[in-house]
């Protein structure tokens, strides 16, 4: 019987930043020393999908904690922290954003990058026996899929904001099968190919999948 | 004569223009012929001469992909090499430079693939040169040198003699949306500067809803109609000229809320001002008095008998300090007054509003 239970794990950090600057994690965030973690059976039930939550519910979880050490503020300086850092509570996972000219702006980019980090760092235990894949990734796989009903509309690609969601499920679904590329697309009624280049399509989807295969000790996907 | 809405006009209607071409404009499109430089620009009080914002000019000048290039590497290196030196008195670090960059380039420049061997332009070339040296050499401040600043999804006109707003003021809007029935009241921005907390306010509101904008600054009332002009809220944000609660007699006890973000820096530190604030910013919006507070106190009193019962305030303070000493006054000596006071934080942790209501 497959059933394969993982942990909510918190893979490490991605060694390059370039498709998500400004991004850090805590070091708490390495697995052994993470208090929240359970069986996922607890954890899946215990803990709302972060994704589905409204901008201000997720904003609620977070601290903008960073720059308390900097003087006074307000009149006396000039773009003092237009940068905004968000500290997501529940998982320790910090996203930031400084390019943009408005702090308020700023809130809005680090909140995207948020919900791509919770996306690509929270998994959640999949039971392979009768799995099917949520609308959600059903929307994010290209039109030849043989699972994917004339219903779920067009493809969705990396820069919508709902193709989060679809990597979300997708991840839990590559590492439910231990990063085996042609045993998700065999369950996605793809071919390998065709999810290879899904999985290349985005830069964090692509590392974070390569991270997993290195780390179970396969060839990264290029 | 009002330069910027002018420049405004023109770029939306091109083809309706009959008058002449503003000045400003003008002398930009014509710049080899002094006969046309303008004498109302000259004659403005406001100091430096009158030019609308960067990102509002049209694109009539271009540069060579290299020139530019060229440009954009001698930027960076003059900032890299200035940034240990301005950081000293609290000034930009070399991250923050090399965004004002960017930010530059974005406002004066069309964005163009890099195929492309031109550079469409809003200003000559040689002309960023000058900018960018007084933005390193002077310190002349990065929202004065493009006329404007980002402030919440605004865009607000800037120039010398308006305090440039600061990220910590775009929660004040927040502030206010959390009033309840605040869409359809009458509100006012004390010392509105550039008018962004009025404009800001201003586009949450439903019928009925309006805000009196008082300045005591001309320059600040003039900056401040440009923004209330772009943004399309004529019909729902009034400026006054005047001191404080001066301009707002005709409506004592009408007001359902009140904010502003008076000068709070005591008068002993405005010397220690990163050079940006303190040799470019307007004294008259920054210095708040010996220990800052002479402005707050009297908005505390002013208020309350210009807000009607039941009317909320939120003030801008120095920080911790000034909003425990506001927040206790009006705790204690006017607990009758007010209620409902609390002192809130901005995003670095410092207490730096003061919020409640008029019994």
């Amino acid at each position: 019987m497959a059933r394969v239970l993982l942990r909510w794990a918190l893979f490490a950090p991605l060694k390059s930043s370039s498709s998500l600057p400004f991004v850090q994690l805590p070091r708490t965030l390495h697995p052994p020393a993470a208090p929240t973690l359970a069986t996922s059976s607890f954890a899946a039930a215990a803990s709302p999908n972060y994704l589905h939550l409204p901008d201000d519910d997720l904003m609620a979880q977070c601290d903008l904690d960073t720059f308390k050490s900097s003087g006074p503020g307000g009149q006396h300086r000039n773009k003092r922290e237009s940068a905004v850092r968000l500290c997501h509570r529940p998982t320790g996972i910090v996203a930031q954003a400084a390019e943009e000219r408005s702090q308020h702006k700023n809130r809005a980019m680090a909140l995207t990058r948020l919900r791509t980090l919770l996306a690509l760092k929270v998994r959640k235990a999949i039971d392979l026996e009768g799995y099917t894949p949520p609308p959600e990734l059903l929307q994010i796989l290209p039109a030849k899929s043989t699972i994917r009903g004339k219903d779920v509309g067009p493809q969705i690609g990396p820069n919508n904001p709902k193709f989060a969601l679809g990597m979300q499920a997708l991840l839990d679904l590559i590492y439910a099968l231990e990063g085996s590329v042609s045993g998700t697309a065999k369950v996605l009624g793809l071919s390998t190919g065709a999810l290879s280049r899904l999985l290349l399509s985005d830069d964090s989807l692509r590392m974070a999948v390569n991270e997993l295969r290195t780390s179970k000790g396969m060839k990264p996907l290029k | 004569m009002n330069w910027i809405w002018t420049v405004e006009m023109t770029l939306r209607f091109p083809l309706a223009i009959r008058s002449p071409l503003p000045p400003a404009l003008a002398s930009s499109l014509h710049r080899r012929l002094p006969i046309l430089s303008s004498p109302s620009a000259a004659a403005l009080s406001s100091s430096p001469p009158a030019s609308p914002p960067l990102f509002l000019r049209p694109l009539v000048f271009s540069a060579s992909r290299s020139d530019f290039l060229d440009f954009r590497r001698w930027a960076e290196s003059l900032a890299l090499a200035a940034g240990p030196r301005l950081t000293c008195d609290g000034g930009p670090d070399a991250g923050l430079l090399g965004r004002e960059l960017s930010w530059l380039l974005e406002d004066a420049s069309a964005s163009s693939d890099s195929s492309v061997d031109e550079v469409r332009l809003r200003v000559e070339l040689e002309e960023l040169y000058r900018l960018w040296r007084e933005r390193i050499e002077k310190r002349r401040p990065f929202q004065y040198i493009v006329g404007c600043e980002h402030w919440r999804d605004l865009i607000l006109v800037v120039k010398e003699g308006v305090l440039i707003p600061r990220p910590e003021t775009e929660v004040v809007v927040d502030l206010v949306a959390e009033v309840q029935g605040f869409e359809k009241g009458l509100w006012a921005d004390l010392g509105t500067g550039s008018g962004a907390i009025a404009v800001g306010i201003g586009r949450m509101l439903k019928e009925g809803g309006r805000v009196l904008a008082t300045d005591l600054s001309p320059v600040a009332l003039e900056v401040a109609r440009v923004n209330v002009e772009r943004y399309e809220l004529k019909d729902k944000i009034e400026l006054r000229q005047g001191s404080w609660f001066e301009p707002l007699q005709d409506v004592e006890g009408e007001l359902m809320g009140l904010v502003s973000n008076p000068p709070y820096i005591p008068s002993t530190n405005l010397s220690g001002l990163q050079a940006e604030v303190g040799q470019h910013e307007p004294k008259l919006a920054l210095d708040g008095g010996d220990d800052g507070m002479d402005h707050l106190l009297h908005l505390c009193e002013g208020s309350s008998l210009a807000l009607k019962s039941g009317g909320f305030f939120a003030f801008e303070t120095n920080g911790d300090k000034q909003s425990k000493f506001i927040a206790d006054l009006m705790t204690t000596r006017w607990r009758k007054v007010f209620h409902n006071v609390k002192m809130v934080s901005d995003f670095a942790g410092i207490k730096r509003f003061v919020t409640g209501f008029r019994r």
